[in-house]
C-alpha cells in the first residue's frame, strides 16, 4: 500500500480554511466598510491564537450574541439586507463568524459553501478579465479544499490532491464551455426585485432637466416586451412614444396639464401597419408605450382602459397600476402624418421660451434665419449645427449652468439624447416653429428564443417634434443626425464613445500606450464576448451551427444531450485506465473478456499467480460441458500472445472463439 | 420512522440487485453494471447551492456568474464519473474467516486488489453493522479489510451481503456495489463454564486419570511434530539449539480421554455440546490426547490443534449437516 495519505496536523487544516475564506472575501474588501475585513482578520487571528496559544474561543451564547450584533450592525450600515452589497456584507460577516466556530466536517462544508457564495456574489454585477482569472484560480484552489473536506480518512498530501484536482478540472472545462454556450439565456431577469426600480438609474418621468444629471446610469432592467404578429419594422423606426413635454422654464421640460382636443382623427396613414402586443413590466404611471403612430389599441384585461392624449401619447388606466404587469395590443403605422390644426394660441404655447435665457443660441438662430428660409430648411440648418461641430455622445456629460443650450452648444458639447433634444427644441422654438420634446424608448433587442423584443430602461430616449401647417407634427431626432448608427442599430446606449479610455489618458508613451491598447483590446474582447454573451450572441452562435429559432426547451435538451455525450466519452476514457495493467495487450484483453464471461458462471477470475492453463483447468472442473471450448480458447490465447503472429490469424481466431463462447455459456447461472 | 423506511428501501434495493446479479463467487471483479451511485447529503447540498447560483445568474444575467455555476456543476459531474470509476474493475476476494466461539465476533477477511495504474482512494467495505476502511490503494496494491459480525449460535455465520463503497472524490457521490458471496465463518459452540470434570467413565484407565494432575514430572525432550501444542514447546531449548523440541512429562499427563455425548444425561443438547467443547479445550490445553463420541460420528483419539479443530467442528455442525 502506498502512502498517499499524509499525516496532517490541525494547523494545516485550519490554514487551508483560513486561506480559502480570505481568498473568497478578497474581491469584496474594497466595496465594504473597512471594519468588515478587519473583523475577518480578527476572527482568523483569534482562531489561530486559540489553536496555538490556547486562547479561549467564544462559547455558544457569546457566539449567538456576536452573530446577532453583526447582523444588526450590517442592517444599521445598509438599512436593508436586500441587494448585492448588503447581501454580500451579511455573507462576509457570517463567514468570519462561522470560521471562529468551525470544528466538525459539517461546519467545514458550510464554510466552503459560504465561501463559494461570497465569490459568486462578487461576479454577479459583471467583472473584468482579471476577475475572471481570479475566479478560475479560486475554483482551482477551492477544489483542493473540497477534496480535503470530503475526505474520509486523513488529509491527502498536497501533491496527489493537486493531481486529482487537475484530473477533475480538465474534463470539467469543456463541459463548462458547452453549458455556458448552450444553456438558454433569457433576456432580462426572471422576477423583479421589489423596490429595486426606485433607484435613480432608470425609467422615464414627467419631466426632463438636461444638465442636472451628470451620469446616466444604464439599467438593464426590462421596461417592456413586445411581440409582433408580423415582421417587426427596422430598428430605425422603433420609436416607442411616451410622455410628451411641452412646457419649458429655462431648465426643465414638463408635461402639459389637461386635454386640448381629441387628436385621433388627425392621423392619416400610409403603407403597412405593425401589429403587436406590449407587456409592461410595471404599470407604473400608466404610460402605454406604442410605436409611432398608433391608430388602434385595446387593453388585454377588462380592468384597464387606454386613451390617447392630445399629444398622441397612449395612457392606460386606472391611474395607479404600480407593479402590475400590464398587457395591451396596438396597431401602428410607421408611415404616418399627424396633421393637427393648431390655433394661434396653441402655436404660442409651443414656441414659448423664457425670454432672458440662452442669448448666444438666440444669436446663432437669428443668423440661421437671415434669408427667411422655410421650416424644412430651418430644421436642416439646426441639425447641421450638431453635425458639423465636434459634438460627442456620452453618458457622463459635465453639468450645465443657467443657460443650458448655450453651454451645451458652445462649450461642453458632450451629452446624451436629452441634451440634444432639449437644445434642438430650444433652437426651433427660437426660430418660431412650434416644437415639443417627446420621451420614450428607441430600439429594442430581439429575443430569438421567445421571438419577441425586449426594451430596456437603457433604451430610454428623447427626441423632438416640430409642427408645420402642411405636414403637421414631424419627428426630428438629433441623435439620428449626430450618430445615425446608434439609431439604425438600436444602440442608443453603449458608452463606446466615452473619450476617457485608458489608452486615451496615457497618451504618447509608446510602449505603455501599446500595452494599454492591448489591454484595452483584451477588455473589449472580454466585454463583447464573455460578459456580453447573452441571448443575442447565443442566437448568432446557434444560427452559425445551423439551428434556427430554437425554443428554449429544445435548447435545454440540446444542452443536456451534449453534456451526456461528453460524460459518456469521459466514462470510457476513465474506464480504460481502471483496467488491469496487463490488459493493454489485445489478446490479453480478449482473455479478460473470456474470464469476465466465466465470472458470471461463478468461476473466480484468475488469481495473481495463476497461469492461463491452471485457470482453464479450474474452470473446466466447474463447467465440464465447456471443457473443450475452454481448452481451445487457452490454446489460441497462448499462441496469439506469445508466438509470432504477424498476420493476426491467431488473434482473430481467439477473438471469434471468445465471442462464440460468451454467446453459448456466459449467462448468469440461475 | 424515516430511518426504518430508508433501511427497508435499502434492503429492498439490495434484494433486487441480488436477483439481478446472481450469487457471486469468492472473488469478484467489479463491472460497470453492478456499481451503483447516488449523491451523498453533502452532494445534495452542493446541488442545491448550484441551483441557487443558477437562479441568481439568470436573474442578474451575469456571464461570469453563469461561468462559475457551470464550472462547479461540471466539476460535480466529472466527480461522479471519477467516483464510479474508483471502484470499476477492482477485484474483491474473500480471504476466509477463522473459526470463533458462539458469542464472539466473527471476523471476515476481504481482500481488495487494485490492478490498475491509477490509485483508488477512500474505499471501504461495509455490512449491516460493521465497516472497515476507508483505505487508499496505490497502483497495483491490495489490502485486506476485516468485517466483524456478532455470532449468536454455533454452526456457520455468514456474511450474506456486504458492500464495497467509496465517496472519493469530494464526498459528493457515493458509489457502491453489493456483493452476495457465500462467505462463511465456522462458529464453535460456546464453551461451558469450567469446573465440571469429565465423567469418570470416559477415561480409558481410571487409575491413571486419578494421578495425572499431581505428577507433571518433566521427563525429557523430543523433536516437535506439527500436532504438538505450542505451549509445550521448549522455547528455552529452541533458543539454545535452533531445534524445535517438545517437553515430555512423565506420570500420565497424556492420559487419553474420549468424551461421550451420551454420558451427559442431565443436560440438553446445546448444553452438552457446550460442555463437550469445554472438555476438548481443557484436554487440548493440558496436552492430553482426546476424542469425541457423538451419536452419529466418532472422532478417534488424537491431540494438538488439528484434533481440537476437528472435534470443535463436529460439535459446531452437530445435527446441522444436511
Amino acid at each position: 500500500m502506498t502512502n498517499l495519505a499524509a499525516n496532517t496536523t490541525g494547523i494545516a487544516r485550519l490554514s487551508w480554511a483560513a486561506g480559502l475564506i480570505a481568498a473568497a472575501s478578497l474581491p469584496h474588501w474594497a466595496n465594504l466598510p473597512p471594519w468588515m475585513p478587519a473583523m475577518l482578520i480578527g476572527c482568523i487571528l483569534w482562531r489561530f491564537g486559540a489553536r496555538i496559544l490556547r486562547w479561549p474561543l467564544p462559547g455558544p451564547w457569546l457566539m449567538r450574541l456576536l452573530t446577532l450584533t453583526a447582523v444588526a450592525v450590517v442592517l444599521a450600515e445598509f438599512r436593508t439586507i436586500n441587494g448585492l452589497v448588503p447581501g454580500s456584507a451579511l455573507l462576509f460577516v457570517m463567514l468570519a463568524l462561522k470560521f471562529l466556530e468551525a470544528r466538525a466536517q459539517r461546519d467545514q462544508l458550510i464554510l466552503s459553501l459560504l465561501a463559494y457564495f461570497l465569490v459568486f456574489a462578487s461576479v454577479l454585477d459583471g467583472g473584468g478579465p482579471l476577475e475572471g482569472l481570479y475566479l478560475l484560480a479560486f475554483i482551482a484552489v477551492s477544489t483542493l479544499g473540497l477534496l480535503q473536506v470530503g475526505r474520509q480518512g486523513t488529509l491527502l498530501a498536497t501533491g496527489p490532491t493537486t493531481r486529482i484536482a487537475g484530473k477533475l478540472l480538465i474534463p470539467a472545462a469543456p463541459i463548462m464551455i458547452v453549458l455556458f454556450l448552450l444553456f438558454p439565456r433569457l433576456p432580462g431577469p426572471i422576477w423583479s426585485i421589489p423596490g429595486a426600480n426606485s433607484s435613480a438609474t432608470s425609467g422615464l418621468s414627467d419631466s426632463m432637466s438636461p444638465g442636472d444629471i451628470t451620469s446616466l446610469g444604464l439599467s438593464d432592467e426590462v421596461a417592456f416586451r413586445v411581440e409582433f404578429t408580423g415582421l417587426p419594422p427596422p430598428a430605425s423606426q422603433l420609436y416607442w412614444r411616451g410622455p410628451v413635454l411641452t412646457n419649458f422654464d429655462g431648465r426643465s421640460w414638463t408635461r402639459p396639464v389637461g386635454m386640448r382636443r381629441t387628436v385621433e382623427e388627425t392621423i392619416t396613414t400610409q403603407g403597412e401597419p405593425s401589429e403587436y402586443r406590449v407587456t409592461l413590466e410595471h404599470g407604473g404611471r400608466g404610460f402605454a408605450f406604442a410605436l409611432e403612430m398608433p391608430t388602434a389599441w385595446s387593453a388585454q384585461s377588462r380592468r384597464h382602459s387606454i386613451r390617447m392624449t392630445s399629444e398622441y401619447q397612449l395612457l392606460i388606466g386606472p391611474t395607479d397600476l404600480r407593479n402590475d404587469r400590464v398587457s395591451y395590443s396596438v396597431t401602428s403605422y410607421p408611415n404616418h402624418r399627424a396633421v393637427e390644426p393648431l390655433t394661434a394660441a396653441e402655436r404660442e404655447v409651443f414656441t414659448r421660451l423664457p425670454s432672458d435665457s440662452n442669448p448666444r443660441t438666440r444669436a446663432l438662430v437669428a443668423s440661421l434665419l437671415e434669408d427667411s428660409p422655410d421650416a424644412a430648411t430651418i430644421v436642416a440648418r439646426s441639425l447641421d449645427v450638431f453635425r458639423s461641430g465636434d459634438f460627442f455622445y456620452t453618458l457622463t456629460p459635465p453639468p450645465l449652468g443657467r443657460h443650458t443650450a448655450d453651454e451645451f452648444i458652445f462649450e461642453t458639447r458632450e451629452g446624451f439624447c436629452e441634451h440634444y433634444a432639449s437644445a434642438l427644441a430650444i433652437m426651433l422654438r427660437m426660430a418660431g416653429l412650434p416644437t415639443r420634446v417627446v420621451t420614450g424608448y428607441q430600439g429594442g433587442e430581439r429575443n430569438p428564443i421567445g421571438d419577441y423584443h425586449v426594451v430596456r430602461q437603457s433604451d430610454a430616449h428623447a427626441w423632438t417634434e416640430t409642427w408645420t401647417p402642411e405636414d403637421g407634427w414631424i419627428r426630428v431626432d438629433p441623435i439620428a443626425a449626430v450618430a445615425p448608427d446608434r439609431i439604425a442599430l438600436g444602440l442608443t446606449r453603449g458608452g463606446a464613445a466615452a473619450p476617457s479610455t485608458l489608452a486615451g489618458r496615457i497618451g504618447n508613451l509608446t510602449l505603455l500606450r501599446q500595452a494599454a491598447l492591448a489591454w484595452d483590446a483584451v477588455n473589449t474582447f472580454w466585454t463583447d464576448w464573455v460578459i456580453g454573451y447573452g441571448p443575442v450572441l447565443q442566437r448568432s452562435l446557434l444560427e452559425w451551427l445551423g439551428i434556427e429559432r430554437p425554443r428554449w426547451r429544445d435548447l435545454l435538451w440540446l444542452t443536456a444531450g451534449a453534456t451526456v455525450v461528453m460524460l459518456i466519452v469521459l466514462t470510457f476514457w476513465l474506464g480504460r485506465a481502471s483496467r488491469r495493467r496487463e490488459h493493454r495487450d489485445p489478446a490479453a484483453r480478449q482473455f479478460a473478456r473470456f474470464a469476465r464471461g466465466l465470472e458470471r458462471r461463478r468461476i473466480e477470475p484468475p488469481g495473481p499467480g495463476e497461469t492461463p492453463t491452471a485457470y482453464a483447468e479450474r474452470a473446466s472442473r466447474t463447467l465440464p460441458q465447456a471443457g473443450d471450448d475452454i481448452a481451445a480458447i487457452v490454446t489460441s490465447y497462448l499462441r496469439a500472445r506469445y508466438e509470432a503472429d504477424a498476420t493476426g490469424v491467431a488473434f482473430r481466431e481467439l477473438k471469434s472463439r471468445v465471442g462464440d463462447f460468451r454467446l453459448r455459456y456466459a449467462r448468469a447461472s440461475s | 420512522m424515516i430511518a426504518a423506511g430508508s433501511q427497508r428501501l435499502q434492503a429492498f434495493a439490495a434484494e433486487w440487485a441480488r436477483r439481478r446479479q446472481g450469487e457471486d463467487a469468492h472473488a469478484v471483479t467489479l463491472q460497470r453494471r453492478r456499481i451503483y451511485i447516488l449523491p451523498t447529503r453533502h452532494g445534495l447540498v452542493f446541488a442545491a447551492m448550484l441551483f441557487a447560483m443558477l437562479l441568481a445568474s439568470l436573474q442578474y444575467a451575469a456571464s461570469l456568474a453563469f461561468a462559475m455555476t457551470f464550472l462547479l456543476a461540471a466539476l460535480g459531474l466529472v466527480a461522479m464519473q471519477y467516483c464510479h470509476n474508483n471502484l470499476l474493475h477492482m477485484v474483491v476476494r474473500f480471504g476466509g474467516a477463522d473459526p470463533v466461539f458462539a458469542g464472539d465476533e466473527a471476523v471476515f477477511r476481504l481482500t481488495i486488489e487494485n490492478g490498475a495504474d491509477q490509485p483508488r482512494l477512500d474505499v471501504s467495505v461495509e455490512c449491516e453493522d460493521s465497516k472497515a476502511g476507508p483505505v487508499d490503494l496505490g497502483s497495483g496494491a491490495s489490502t485486506t479489510l476485516h468485517l466483524h459480525r456478532p455470532t449468536a449460535k454455533r454452526g456457520f455465520a455468514s456474511l450474506s451481503r456486504f458492500s464495497v463503497a467509496t465517496t472519493h472524490p469530494g464526498n459528493l457521490f457515493r458509489a457502491w456495489t453489493w456483493i452476495n458471496m457465500d462467505a462463511r465463518c465456522l462458529v464453535y459452540p460456546a464453551p461451558a463454564e469450567p469446573g465440571r470434570l469429565p465423567p469418570a467413565g470416559t477415561s480409558q484407565s481410571g487409575e491413571r486419570a486419578m494421578r495425572n494432575r499431581e505428577d507433571d514430572d518433566f521427563a525429557g525432550l523430543r523433536a516437535a511434530t506439527p500436532s504438538d501444542p505450542p505451549r509445550r514447546i521448549a522455547w528455552k531449548a529452541y533458543a539454545r539449539s535452533d531445534q524445535l523440541l517438545v517437553k515430555e512429562f512423565a506420570g500420565g499427563a497424556e492420559q487419553p480421554q474420549l468424551f461421550d455425548f451420551n454420558t451427559l444425561r442431565d443436560l440438553d443438547v446445546e448444553q452438552r455440546l457446550s460442555q463437550l467443547t469445554r472438555f476438548c479445550l481443557d484436554a487440548a490445553e493440558a496436552g492430553t490426547a482426546f476424542g469425541l463420541v457423538l451419536p452419529e460420528e466418532t472422532i478417534p483419539l488424537g491431540s494438538g490443534e488439528r484434533q481440537l479443530h476437528l472435534c470443535l467442528q463436529a460439535l459446531a455442525l452437530f445435527a446441522e449437516r444436511p
